[in-house]
């Protein structure tokens, strides 16, 4: 029986995990609506690398304007209030949930997402990794797995298993799959050592 | 077990990289042009009767384009209630949660907005939270004929079982047992809420539905808007978690359905998380009483278990109990009520009638053990099922080698204390151990395979994959069939327009019985190819299976699972942990064992939740649900979760596809009684009710 193990993945035999063309492109698809005497406001923002100018209703939050505005579907809601982590993306850099943050609010601030990770046709380290050791089941919390481990890393790049959980603790993931999550980010952040 | 080319290896995903790039389209990321937003307005109180409604305010909000009530809509919703009581808009409205209106409208804002809008004049009707009162004379009926539902034969009795004579049994034990144990309503709380989009063409219905079963969900959709099937398409490419949630056609399916059909335009209908909570489904809740009689030596010679079990408002699942049939015993009686109450609605969750049961059944069998002063593993393998019913050989057994094994790696003999509680303490160590089994049958589905010109292979299964990977297993199944690489398989899933009748990814059917039409599918275009020779430039060779299951000569198929759970238990505090867990599992071969140990340490650290937090808490004094969401359920987080070692016991099974057997729900099954047990032996003393929070263990420590 073929297993899967750090040392094949970090040594790179494993069963071809390579970029690809089908990373979702970003489009620009920002619907106004149309409904009178709601208040709007113009804000600038960069997301993923791409600087934009976009009219939102004050009421929006972030994850509304990214997934139901700028097309950017990557970003999941689980709960719409705080409490599952699907939602994480990155804001100057710190994972934030964007179910509880208004649009607005991000005026000037550059926003990461799980479309944003992949660069130039080829797989974050991390990605790789949750494909490896199949983070995902039903991968509704694994954007949100993602975005929260890639902080993570660039806050403390050598985390311990018990420093990963804490660090990913407000991504909750109801399938469980949370040894396999665990496993592929501290391969990642020891790969070389491993 | 003869090692195979491409089934049985570690295999990652074929749509890995679509899940890890924000690439997978789920029902949610799906937007049609002109579009509607929908929300559902809920009954405030538990038990009401509604005399009027005003829309009129609502239906002048700019923007509003539809609204359904029980006045402009009778549709019966009939998966959600297997007696038929139920419609999507009820009045009387039966629980906090029932749905009262459903608004369409051009953005959610204004949906919401408008759900405020609505005027309804409520008569507040006596309302009944607890199993016990609502079967007291005199108790306001929830239902006509009363709070007592009836039998799965539809008769007003209760759900028994039967063999032996347990009077008999009873007599001619040495000792006789005796307790009671209960079990919580806790939320499936799959992180992909429900969600439907509805849109007509003509007569053509198209519904992008979160389900777990494309055709399943077709039939039953087709069945409650009275149109026929091929009316009706059902997509569902990726699917967000379900653990049963969403089996069948759900309420939203149907109301998205009527809506859009109202305002002539697509609607798209997202539940809120609480709203999933208080108004989808739970697991249903439980009262038991277990009588076992048992010889000095350990000989188990009666169960018995007469039990209450939670339905809620509507009797949307069976509300059974099982988990008796792994102990080898000659006289055994079941008998279950399912009792309606005024709260949220009970129905499957990843082995419905199991891990609730197995943990009483297990307290009690821990009980006995200790009693006799014996091992609990050894009374187990003593005890354990030889035959099914004790009668009817399995088609392949592996429990002994689950307990043996499990025990093994987990370290049974240095782990468990003989003398419960006796650690120094104030954190006290223990192990404890369950064993539990699940239906395996073989049954119809259908699959077909097309090879075109240009050598590609095409699999069509009617799957959704709802993060059991199925899709997958389908793939790897028709490929060492094929004898050829996974990849040269192009798997097309989740549209019933494009692929062949599917059972649906609940019963943890899918492996056993779609992969049995795979192998079939393959098989007939193998013999195609070899008459015809392979298809050229144009040419197409098809091949299509539906499976009639095989006689299995007087056998049962069954899977079989041993958990070892260690615990740490702080007795001045009460707080618990698992920090140690072993499952063993007997599901025959294992298709693609990478995947399947995703699942294994899944439904494990599912069930260490549901032994220690999860509970749908309901004020008795209100009838309201007091903490539904993710923080009040206290699901398991990456802290709480520990490192599930995985034991696959691979018997040599004849049937199946490659010998394979259910997976999914065993996984959940011991797990809680395993942990309930590691707390005994930690504490030396037992905590009878789910879920075994600090609060109790403080209580029986007092």
């Amino acid at each position: 029986m073929k297993k899967i193990s750090r040392r094949r993945f970090v040594e790179g035999t494993s069963v071809g995990i390579v970029a690809v063309a089908a990373i979702p492109e970003i489009k620009a698809q920002e619907k106004p609506a149309s409904l009178p005497g709601v208040p709007r406001t113009t804000i600038r923002i960069n997301v993923n690398g791409v600087d934009r100018r976009v009219e939102v209703e004050d009421r929006w939050t972030l994850v509304e304007l990214l997934r139901d505005h700028l097309d950017l579907t990557g970003t999941k809601i689980g709960c719409d209030r705080g409490e599952c982590g699907a939602c994480t993306v990155l804001v100057d850099g710190k994972p934030l949930y964007s179910c509880s943050q208004l649009a607005v609010w991000m005026d000037g601030r550059s926003i990461e997402t799980v479309e944003g990770l992949a660069k130039n046709g080829k797989l974050h380290p991390l990605q790789e990794a949750f494909i490896y050791f199949d983070g995902p089941q039903c991968g509704y919390c694994t954007s949100g797995q993602l975005m929260s481990a890639v902080a993570l890393l660039k806050q403390k790049p050598q985390p311990t298993r018990d420093e990963i959980r804490s660090g990913m603790t407000g991504n909750l993931c109801r399938c469980s799959n949370y040894n396999h999550y665990v496993e592929a980010v501290h391969t990642v952040a020891h790969g070389e050592k491993a | 077990m003869t090692p195979l080319k491409t089934v049985g290896h570690a295999t990652h995903r074929i749509d890995a990289l679509q899940r890890v790039t924000g690439g997978a389209k789920y029902t949610s990321d799906v937007h049609l042009p002109g579009m509607l937003y929908a929300r559902v307005l809920r009954s405030p109180h538990p038990h009401a009767r509604i005399r009027k409604i005003d829309l009129s305010k609502a239906m002048a909000l700019p923007g509003v384009k539809a609204i359904l009530t029980h006045e402009n809509c009778d549709t019966t919703w009939s998966s959600g209630d297997q007696l038929g009581q139920r419609r999507l808009f009820n009045n009387p409205v039966r629980f906090a949660g029932d749905p009262v209106a459903a608004i369409a409208a051009v953005d959610r804002h204004v949906a919401e907005d408008a759900t405020h809008l609505i005027e309804v004049d409520y008569e507040i009707l006596p309302f009944l939270t607890d199993l016990e009162e609502a079967l007291k004379p005199g108790a306001v009926a929830i239902h006509e004929g009363g709070n007592l539902s009836l039998n799965n034969q539809r008769q007003p009795a209760p759900q028994t079982y039967k063999r032996g004579n347990v009077a008999d049994g009873l007599k001619a034990a040495d000792r006789v047992f005796e307790d009671n144990f209960t079990s919580a309503h806790h939320n499936n709380a799959q992180l992909e809420m429900r969600v439907s989009i509805a849109e007509w063409n003509g007569d053509k219905l198209t519904v992008h539905a979160a389900t777990q079963g494309i055709a399943n969900c077709r039939t039953d959709i087709a069945k409650d808007l009275k149109i026929s099937d091929d009316r009706v398409r059902v997509i569902s490419e990726y699917m967000g978690g379900g653990f049963g949630n969403k089996n069948q056609c759900q309420d939203s399916d149907l109301i998205a359905a009527l809506l859009a059909k109202q305002a002539g335009a697509p609607v798209k209908l997202e539940f809120t998380r609480k709203e999933d909570f208080v108004a989808v489904h739970g697991r249903w809740s439980s009262r038991q009483s277990y009588k076992v009689g048992v010889k000095n030596d350990g000989t188990l010679t009666a169960i018995q278990l007469t039990a209450l079990t939670g339905a809620g408002a509507y009797r949307k699942g069976s509300c059974d109990l099982s988990g008796t049939e792994v102990y080898q015993v000659p006289n055994l009686e079941t008998s279950v009520s399912p009792v309606y109450t005024n709260t949220a609605v009970a129905a499957n969750y990843r082995a419905p009638a199991y891990p609730q049961g197995v943990f009483g059944l297990e307290s009690l069998m821990d009980d006995v053990a200790y009693a006799l002063k014996m091992d609990p593993m050894e009374f187990r393998l003593k005890n354990m099922t030889r035959k099914f019913r004790d009668q009817t050989p399995y088609t392949s057994i592996g429990l002994e080698d689950c307990i043996r094994k499990g025990a093994e790696k987990f370290e049974w003999k240095k782990r468990w204390n003989p003398v419960p509680g006796s650690g120094a303490g104030p954190v006290k160590r223990g192990a404890g151990m369950a064993m539990g089994m699940f239906g395996s049958g073989l049954g119809r589905s259908s699959a077909v395979m097309r090879l075109d010109g240009q050598g590609q292979y095409h699999l069509h299964v009617g799957v959704t994959d709802c993060g059991t990977a199925a899709k997958t297993t389908m793939g790897l199944i028709a490929a060492e069939e094929l004898g050829i690489p996974l990849e040269k398989v192009h798997v097309v899933w989740g549209d019933t327009d494009t692929c062949p009748y599917s059972v649906g990814e609940s019963g943890s059917r899918t492996t056993v019985q779609t992969g049995m039409a795979v192998i079939e599918a393959v098989r007939d275009l193998k013999k195609q190819i070899a008459e015809k020779g392979a298809p050229k430039g144009s040419e197409v060779l098809m091949a299509m299976a539906t499976t009639n299951p095989p006689q299995l000569q007087g056998q049962s198929r069954n899977s079989f699972a041993a958990h070892f759970a260690e615990v740490e238990v702080n007795v001045e505090t009460g707080h618990a942990i698992v920090t140690r867990f072993v499952s063993a599992h007997d599901s025959g071969r294992i298709v693609n064992p990478l995947t399947a140990q995703s699942q294994v340490q899944g439904g494990a650290i599912q069930g260490i939740g549901m032994a220690l937090h999860e509970e749908l808490l309901y004020d008795k004094r209100s009838g309201l649900p007091l903490n539904a969401g993710y923080y009040g359920a206290r699901i398991m987080t990456h802290l709480d979760a520990p490192l599930v070692d995985v034991v696959w016991v691979e018997t040599d099974e004849p049937y199946g596809p490659f010998g394979a057997k259910t997976l999914g729900e065993p996984t959940i099954i011991p797990t809680v009684a395993a942990v309930a047990n590691a707390i005994y032996n930690a504490i030396g003393r037992r905590v009878k009710s789910l879920p075994i929070t600090r609060d109790k263990i403080l209580g029986v420590l007092a």
